[in-house]
């Protein structure tokens, strides 16, 4: 087999003054891991090359990296199946200041994951002495969630962290899901008006990174979609995403087609001032092209069948 | 070739020139559509988020009129064509929640199958069209111009619902770009987030998220950009003017809708594709195209 | 230099169970030198044991026997006792704390079948128990964060004991590569394993035995480091475990000939029977050529199970199989070896978690030690499956009770910041200063090569020399080791070499004491001295350092309500 090219990103914040890529060759064998092409770089071409890496089973989360653009799980990943034009690009996970080479300081994203109370908040008052029972659709629930490493490949390519590094991001989001589930836990309330306020689950642009990026089954988009499902549910409205889901629904149950010029009014809320201000520019230029939705608003023919499924099936 | 077209909301209120240069284009190419009068909105991941149910139910609908068509659906909205597919999957790995969907259903006369076949105008473009018939079809290829992909979100991730072979590397735009003369241009951004989906909610961050694709792309030496989502085309286009503001840069790059790139090269003229209705002009390229 | 009134060394199950109970009272510190979410004790799959009696009827009395007697009676019965005892109470606390376990219909904590235990009594999470028990004691220990500091990505360097005294570590940062001096009433040692010895093993990158150096190095004995536990299944060339509860599941275990070979070694339990013996049956198969296609590998099927059954009790082993050798165990059968997977040896402590100086029981002033890297005796020659999650927070929680208790009335010692600083620096200037010529990477590997050829399953006095003979060469050559980054900052080429240290550091006691040891007994398998000998050897090993040499002394081992009798499955 031919040599590949590694091409990883490095820097060394004693002597580099910014990050640069340094490119090794090295022959890929048979079943080899990303991990294990790293490792045998450090181990015979160079010692200095730093990365995490601890259990190499995908179950301690520390070799989060990124391979060719996108957040990987080194250690899970088959090294040849990530050679492009017999390259692989390396580089440490997104969204994270560096501290050397492949390894980024995980601060912020412990500080967040701490920051949604990540712990069961039962009511200590009737602790049985034995187990709390839990049917198996309610450990099914949380089942799932609870299956995140932590290796913060979902924040690494989060594209709301991107352009706003107080967003709470997947992981923490993810988390406070497996909590709001938990039919264990009382807070459930409390904790859905939390995550609704600024840098909640309603900064989440849905771009789904994170859950393609997820190595285990917590996939924290569908979380972060259940928890505004949830905030929906309970009566948690008073914001611009909760107010924009619900216009949403009114608006397709009352014409069956999404009207416009009503959407955004809705959503910033009509007693919001300095929100419909902001919507006047944007209004204009549209208004000036023709480009505005036309401003009597047409229903769908056969609207009839679809206001009566949204009776049988909608919520009151 | 003849499909069931949904439009989805945006090609009739704030994106009509979608519309317009869809059926111009179809037209053109010798494609039949039948649009689809009688179907709701596809919920656009927002339904879904209130009542997951009520979201299925509603796209089950669609399919179930499509099917009665006998025709196969064609989306024009990125997000339409990744929130059906979705619906799909969802209702046929699922044979409680399908028998309960068709009981709701019955009452208004559809029944859905599960034999509908969804695809969005640029895989029927590549794949059921063919690449080699449209390059016959340009009368005015695009030389010199260069365009950069913005795939958007709903037809990328997650993988399993994406229409593209290696959704981390598409190259469905760039060849349909390059078999119509022009240039597909790469920069960074060209497969992230275009931030609608909140630009209710985090307006300044939504923009943002834009503008950097935008600026990315111009600084690559892109002419106009190119989306099969004319919902990313909403913050790309009329959004642009904030955006640029918001990063302090010039950038003036139009944005144009699928059908409106394709149809430029296959002899279809600005008015007749809707580029008019564009907050930033495609003047310049439209110049260049005619040069 | 740092001060603090309890410093615990290792972020565990046993560490973190440890930090909530020093809490409640006192100021307490975790050191780690990864993440705690990252800590080893996530890696464990099958389950915890209990005899909570969900599945059949169950009794504690019966957990107690078949752990006596998995550990070849080598255990000590009044820690198992108490253990097994705990284990009910222990389990549902960490139900309460929020873990969350598989469930039967009623709701109840479900279990399962484990090797080597009468009743199905193994508390389980799916295929992942060990990472929900550590992400739950994570969530209490973010949930005491004001009580609970931690200290990630810090190495600890070595102990400070003056006197029959512990007075705190020395510490090494990783991200900035300052070394200081924690000054503790008490130090509590919760540092895992030591697998990383051998070539194909379970253990993370990370379990190389720092915690039971730096004991080791200070002066205090070691306890029983030659018995080492082969799991049997390790996926072929990676060693990653494949949970035993694939077996307790159903799966067989086929040869070359595709023959269930159990039945030859131990008719009744089969696949179940315990570890030690099934691991010397897979390494006979081998070592007589009934290997698949001759190699060094046998085949765990699990196709007859069904895909419903793979996808709802063993999803991660699975994904495993896939991720790691590309093989999808619902269509064909695991490749599978022998893996070095636990480590039976280690501090010897009371049943409280004081660490003791001899064998007479004597315990060092203000120093515990509990799970993994602790030696009670719990699991003696051999451990249970699902005994070890159980140890860790059983001992965890107790050693942790009885830090408080002593650190309430402790004090302070004095500590020579300047002197022990130095010591530590001296040692890595001369790692940087050496000028070295060795390469680490093959002085690691042929460590491993050795280590797992002759002084694996199956010893010799033959093999154990040999063994010992090279592990000199390589100590020599480890002198002249080469270094190349000599940065501050995520120097994790130092902290690999200094690891390396320590790895050829214990190999020599392990082999030592295998040599030492003439029997066979659990774990520990001599083919010149094949029979278990309770005459002669029915003790423990303490290992002592005694400048270049090591001096072994034999310990009692507490017999109660169990006579040793002949271990048949």
């Amino acid at each position: 087999m031919s040599e590949t090219t590694f091409k990883i990103q490095r820097f060394s914040p004693e002597k580099d003054k910014e990050p640069y890529f340094q490119e090794f060759k090295l022959e890929i064998s048979k079943g080899a891991t990303l991990l294990d092409c790293l490792n045998l770089i450090k181990w015979t071409q160079d010692g200095s090359l730093s990365y995490r890496m601890s259990c190499r089973s995908a179950i301690c989360g520390s070799c989060g990296v990124k391979v060719n653009g996108h957040a990987m799980l080194a250690c899970k990943t088959q090294a040849i199946d990530v050679v492009r034009k017999n390259k692989v690009i390396l580089q440490p996970q997104g969204n994270f200041k560096i501290l050397k080479d492949l390894v980024v300081d995980l601060t912020e994203f412990w500080q967040k994951v701490e920051a949604v109370k990540p712990w069961l908040m039962a009511d200590e008052k009737t602790t049985p002495e034995i187990e709390r029972k839990q049917s198996i659709d309610e450990f099914h629930k949380i089942d799932r969630a609870s299956t995140c490493i932590m290796c913060a490949n979902c924040y690494s390519d989060c594209c709301s962290t991107d352009v706003d590094e107080s967003f709470l991001g997947p992981a923490a989001l993810a988390k406070a899901q497996r909590f709001v589930e938990d039919s264990r836990d009382i807070e459930k309330l409390s904790r859905i008006k939390e995550l609704s306020k600024d840098a909640g689950i309603w900064d989440c642009t849905h771009c789904a990174e994170c859950s393609q990026r997820c190595p285990t089954d917590a996939k924290p988009l569908e979380k972060i979609v259940s928890l505004r499902t949830a905030a929906l549910n309970n009566g948690v409205l008073n914001n611009n995403g909760a107010r924009h889901a619900k216009a949403f629904v009114k608006s397709i149950k009352s014409s069956g087609i999404l009207n416009e010029n009503y959407l955004p009014v809705a959503s910033v809320g009509f007693a919001n001032l300095p929100g419909l201000l902001g919507l006047i520019p944007v209004g204009i230029r549209m208004f000036l092209r023709g480009k505005n939705p036309p401003l009597i608003h047409h229903a769908i023919k056969e609207l009839d069948d679809v206001k009566r499924i949204f009776k049988k099936i909608g919520k009151k | 070739m003849k499909y069931a077209l949904y439009t989805g909301c945006v090609a009739k209120g704030a994106c009509r020139e979608l519309l317009t240069a869809t059926y111009a284009l179809a037209e053109k190419l010798g494609i039949e559509l039948l649009e689809l009068k009688t179907v709701s909105c596809c919920g656009a991941g927002v339904i879904s988020e209130d009542s997951p149910d009520l979201a299925d139910t509603l796209n089950a609908r669609t399919f179930a009129i499509a099917e009665e068509m006998g025709l196969g659906i064609m989306n024009i909205c990125g997000t339409c064509q990744g929130v059906m597919t979705k619906a799909k999957a969802n209702i046929d790995s699922n044979e409680g929640l399908k028998k309960q969907i068709n009981e709701t259903l019955k009452d208004g006369g559809h029944q859905y199958k599960g034999s509908v076949k969804i695809k969005h105008l640029l895989s029927i473009l590549i794949e059921d069209y063919g690449l080699d018939k449209i390059k016959e079809k340009v009368t005015t290829p695009l030389n010199g111009l260069k365009v950069a992909p913005f795939y958007g979100c709903y037809l990328l991730r997650p993988f399993e619902l994406s229409p593209f072979q290696d959704p981390d590397n598409p190259t469905d735009i760039e060849e349909l770009t390059e078999a119509i003369g022009a240039t597909p241009i790469d920069y960074h951004g060209k497969l992230k987030c275009c931030g609608f989906p909140y630009l209710m909610m985090k307006k300044e961050q939504s923009l943002t998220m834009s503008g950097r694709h935008i600026s990315s792309a111009k600084k690559e030496g892109a002419d106009c950009m190119v989306t099969p989502c004319p919902l990313c085309h909403l913050n790309l286009d009329p959004y642009q003017p904030e955006s640029a503001k918001l990063l302090k840069e010039k950038l003036e790059i139009p944005i144009l809708h699928l059908p409106q790139l394709v149809g430029l090269a296959v002899g279809l003229k600005p008015k007749q594709l809707g580029l008019q209705k564009h907050v930033v002009t495609p003047q310049k390229i439209t110049a260049k195209i005619e040069s | 230099m740092i001060t603090h009134d309890v410093i615990i060394v290792g972020s565990g199950l046993a560490g973190m169970r440890a930090a909530l109970e020093v809490c409640k009272d006192l100021d307490v510190a975790i050191l780690t030198k990864v993440y705690p979410s990252r800590s080893h004790s996530g890696a464990a799959q099958g389950g915890i044991a209990a005899s909570l009696g969900n599945a059949t009827e169950d009794s504690w009395e019966t957990h107690m026997y078949d752990t006596v007697k998995g550990s070849d009676f080598l255990g000590d019965q009044d820690a198992i006792e108490i253990m097994v005892k705990d284990a009910p109470a222990i389990v549902r606390e960490m139900e309460h704390f929020g873990c969350v376990f598989s469930r039967t219909e009623n709701g109840l904590i479900a279990q399962r079948r484990f090797g080597g235990h009468t009743n199905p009594r193994a508390c389980y999470a799916a295929d992942r128990t060990g990472h929900v028990l550590l992400h739950t004691l994570h969530e209490q220990t973010m949930k005491q964060a004001k009580k609970i500091k931690v200290y990630s990505e810090y190495y600890m360097m070595s102990l400070i004991v003056d006197d029959g005294i512990c007075r705190g570590i020395v510490v090494y940062n990783l991200q900035n590569g300052k070394l200081d001096v924690i000054q503790a009433k008490t130090v509590i040692f919760c540092t895992g394993g030591y697998g990383r010895a051998f070539k194909i093993t379970s253990n993370a990158f990370a379990s190389t035995g720092d915690g039971i150096m730096a004991v080791y190095h200070s002066g205090l004995p070691l306890q029983d480091l030659e018995f080492v536990q082969f799991h049997p299944s390790g996926l072929f060339g990676q060693g990653i475990l494949v949970s035993e509860a694939a077996r307790g599941e159903g799966g067989y275990l086929l040869n070359g000939k595709g023959e269930r070979f159990m039945e030859k070694y131990a008719p009744e339990k089969m696949e179940l029977a315990p570890r030690d013996i099934v691991s010397r049956s897979e390494q006979t198969e081998i070592n007589e050529g009934r290997g698949i296609d001759g190699k060094d590998y046998v085949y765990i099927d699990l196709r007859h199970l069904g895909k419903e059954k793979i996808l709802e009790r063993l999803p991660q082993i699975r994904q495993l199989g896939i991720d790691f050798i590309g093989v999808d165990c619902i269509d064909e059968p695991l490749p599978i070896q022998p893996t070095a997977h636990y480590s039976m040896g280690g501090i010897p402590t009371d049943n409280d978690g004081h660490v003791l100086i001899d064998e007479k029981g004597t315990k060092v002033t203000g120093f515990f030690a509990a799970g993994e890297c602790a030696c009670v005796s719990v699991h003696g020659a051999n451990r249970l499956g699902t005994n070890s999650l159980l140890e860790a927070t059983v001992f965890g929680k107790r050693t942790g009770k009885a830090a408080l208790r002593f650190t309430q009335d402790a004090k302070l010692f004095d500590v020579n910041e300047k002197e022990e600083l130095k010591k530590s620096e001296e040692k890595i200037k001369s790692i940087f200063n050496s000028n070295g010529t060795e390469s680490v990477f093959d002085i690691r590997n042929e460590l491993k090569e050795s280590m797992t050829i002759n002084c694996g399953i199956f010893r010799s006095q033959e093999k154990l020399l040999k063994c010992l003979n090279k592990l000199d060469e390589l100590s020599s050559r480890y002198k002249k080791g080469k270094i190349s980054d000599k940065g501050l900052v995520f120097n994790s080429e130092l902290m690999e070499f200094i690891e390396l240290g320590n790895m050829l550091d214990f190999s020599k006691i392990i082999a030592q004491g295998a040599l030492r040891r003439e029997e066979s007994r659990g774990g520990h398998a001599r083919t010149d001295f094949a029979k278990r000998d309770d005459d002669i050897w029915l003790n423990h090993t303490l290992a002592l350092k005694k400048g270049n040499e090591i001096e072994f002394k034999s310990k009692p081992v507490t017999i109660t309500k169990h006579q040793p009798e002949e271990r048949k499955y």
